[in-house]
């Protein structure tokens, strides 16, 4: 157990560091001055003095390895940089946002793997007949969409057209509402966006379920619990489900980071005001702070995602469990 | 000749053909149509210039132009022919998309070989880099690269190919694992073979089919990535793809009015159609071809 955790440890630990040394390198290795990825692009019209504090500031006429010992003693602190176009930290301005992405990401995150290991069991439980095959292709056809196109024929369909739902934003602007009205403006908001994310990221889940179940199904211990004269619907849930869940949990933290990615383009659609679409916002304006601030943030989540997970991961599996 | 019964000779011309499993001739058809879709998008693409209409940079129509006969998919929003856009946009689509996955099974190949074949902690440390390539949310991660690189043709592909390796590395680590257990390998290396020999004549050779199947799905991954770049205004300005034709229609909010039927749906099938053509190829190579999934 211990081990287990050490080994997983040391690659989120990987993970971490990659990220914030690509964040430290990529605005000093681009050619001309890093202040210009750094400290906004009217550098140009600076004077000598007001550059050379700015160096000073950022530690850039230091060697490298010192400015990587002040870049991570600032990240450490919390310090993302400041942004060009709103003057403020970057970590206020995610501050504010994040609790958007966790919403939509958390809930379809749910929603998706739920969905993904009852539809694989079922699929797997007939496999080869028509329900199987149409289910394979069904989810082949549903992962080659790209998610944005999805996103903008659900506004055009649902949004616009039979004005169903809101076409952007995550509430009513200037409603000030309160208490449940303020839930169910939110929830109503919420609606199309989920529905994109959880639809694109259900394929992965259900593939993954699928396979798992047949190979599960072709083990000694169905047969046997078979011949015994179990009921089919015992064996399925009881023998064979709750051991194919076991890969589940792991290719789980693997899609977290898809998921992520997805709600990036599906959030820029909807204009939805978490941290994906954030990305995009810093995208069209080249604001480079904010843009690594936001990746930063972004691994870290996946990361942790990742770690929940394996904490997890004991309750399903009693082999792990018992091996402490 | 198994189903023949003792004694009778099959007819000649018809020959009895050793029974196809059902799966394997599911898996062929599967096969078979997504070499019908690629094959008629690279048609389309190869006959661009005959086939469109117009030169999809020439303002040929009224801006925002519903569908009509002169423009069967109606106009963008400074007037150029979307038929035109859409069947030119299958060359940027395609090229960037092939390119780009060459580069990644090409890097994925070379560290899938050498993780397998040397072992110790050449193999460690390049696990180790995929297991990191692979948790990283890409997305975001090309994002950041692309925007740092600026949009360009060439710069897309470096993105998506220094990304889209991991997953063609760890499959062919995995297939030379199992080869290198083979016997021929040991004989090999009891005749003197050099490791240099060993890897060209006998490794490689055992590889390439199944990095052709990773070439193909990497070639779907890369197609779907494209879009999304473009759509979020990273892709080549100066060549229009399908992902850059939607991203001028989210910005223009085409799918807020009707024009949304022939500015959004088309280009989003198209990509579809030509995810599917390689994902649906792939699956039935990898299927043919990858000895852990044979039953």
């Amino acid at each position: 157990m211990a081990r287990f955790f050490a080994g997983k440890g040391v690659q989120y630990a990987l993970v971490l560091l990659f990220a914030v040394t690509l964040n430290f390198l990529l605005p000093r290795m681009m050619p001309g001055s890093p202040l210009v990825f750094l400290a906004g692009e009217d550098v140009g019209f600076m004077s000598e003095a007001q550059r050379g504090q700015l160096i000073q500031a950022f530690g850039l006429d230091q060697p490298l390895w010192r400015q990587y010992v002040i870049y991570l003693a600032g990240l450490a602190r919390g310090d993302l940089g400041h942004s060009f176009q709103q003057g403020r930290p970057v970590i206020e301005i995610i501050a504010g946002r994040v609790g958007w992405t966790v919403l939509l990401v958390g809930i379809s995150l749910l929603a998706a793997t739920l969905a993904g290991i009852a539809w694989g069991t079922a699929a797997a439980w007939r496999r080869g007949r028509r329900l199987d095959i149409g289910s394979l292709g069904g989810a082949m056809l549903l992962e080659s969409m790209p998610s944005f196109w999805l996103a903008m024929i659900f506004i055009a369909v649902f949004a616009a057209g039979l004005r169903w739902f809101p076409v952007f934003g995550a509430m009513t602007p200037g409603a000030g509402l309160r208490g449940w009205p303020h839930i169910m403006d939110v929830a109503w908001h919420l609606t199309l966006p989920l529905a994109t994310l959880t639809l694109i990221t259900i394929p992965g889940m259900f593939l993954i379920m699928r396979y798992s179940m047949l190979s599960v199904l072709g083990e000694q211990y169905i047969a046997t619990a078979r011949s015994k004269g179990l009921a089919e619907r015992g064996v399925m849930f009881r023998h064979a489900m709750r051991n194919a869940l076991l890969p589940v949990a792991t290719v789980f933290m693997l899609n977290v980071g898809y998921v992520v990615s997805g709600a990036t383009v599906v959030e820029t659609v909807f204009s939805y005001p978490g941290i994906g679409r954030l990305l995009f916002e810093a995208v069209l304006a080249r604001d480079y702070p904010v843009l690594q601030g936001t990746f930063f943030i972004l691994t870290v989540s996946v990361i942790t995602a990742n770690i929940v997970a394996d904490l997890l991961y004991p309750l399903i599996d009693p082999r792990v469990r018992h091996a402490r | 000749m198994a189903g023949a019964e003792a004694g009778v000779v099959p007819e000649a011309g018809r020959t009895a053909r050793p029974a196809v499993p059902r799966h394997r001739r599911r898996v062929g058809g599967v096969g078979a149509v997504g070499l019908t879709l690629l094959g008629a998008l690279i048609l389309c693409g190869v006959l661009a210039p005959w086939l469109a209409p117009y030169s999809p940079d020439e303002t040929t129509g009224a801006p925002f132009a519903p569908p009509s006969r002169a423009h069967v998919l109606g106009t963008n929003d400074v007037g150029q022919d979307l038929l035109s856009e859409l069947i030119f946009g299958v060359r940027i689509s395609l090229t960037i998309g092939f390119l780009a996955a060459v580069l990644a099974v090409s890097i994925g190949t070379l560290a899938g070989v050498v993780a397998g074949y040397f072992g110790g902690w050449v193999d460690a440390a390049l696990m180790r880099l995929v297991d990191i390539v692979l948790v990283v949310p890409f997305l975001p991660l090309m994002i950041l690269l692309a925007a740092y690189l600026g949009p360009s043709f060439w710069n897309i592909i470096i993105v998506i190919g220094v990304l889209v390796w991991a997953r063609p590395a760890r499959v062919i680590r995995a297939q030379v694992l199992s080869l290198r257990r083979l016997d021929f390998v040991d004989a090999a290396l009891a005749l003197g073979a050099s490791s240099r020999r060993l890897l060209v004549r006998h490794i490689l050779p055992g590889v390439l089919s199944l990095a052709l199947a990773q070439f193909i799905l990497a070639a779907s991954n890369a197609i779907l990535i494209e879009a999304s770049l473009s759509f979020l205004g990273l892709g080549d300005p100066t060549a229009k793809s399908w992902g850059s034709t939607l991203y001028y229609a989210q910005v223009r909010s085409a799918f807020l009015s009707g024009a949304w039927k022939w500015w959004v749906l088309p280009p989003g099938l198209l990509i579809t159609a030509a995810v599917l053509g390689f994902a649906f190829t792939g699956f039935a190579l990898e299927e043919v071809l990858n000895p852990r999934l044979r039953r």
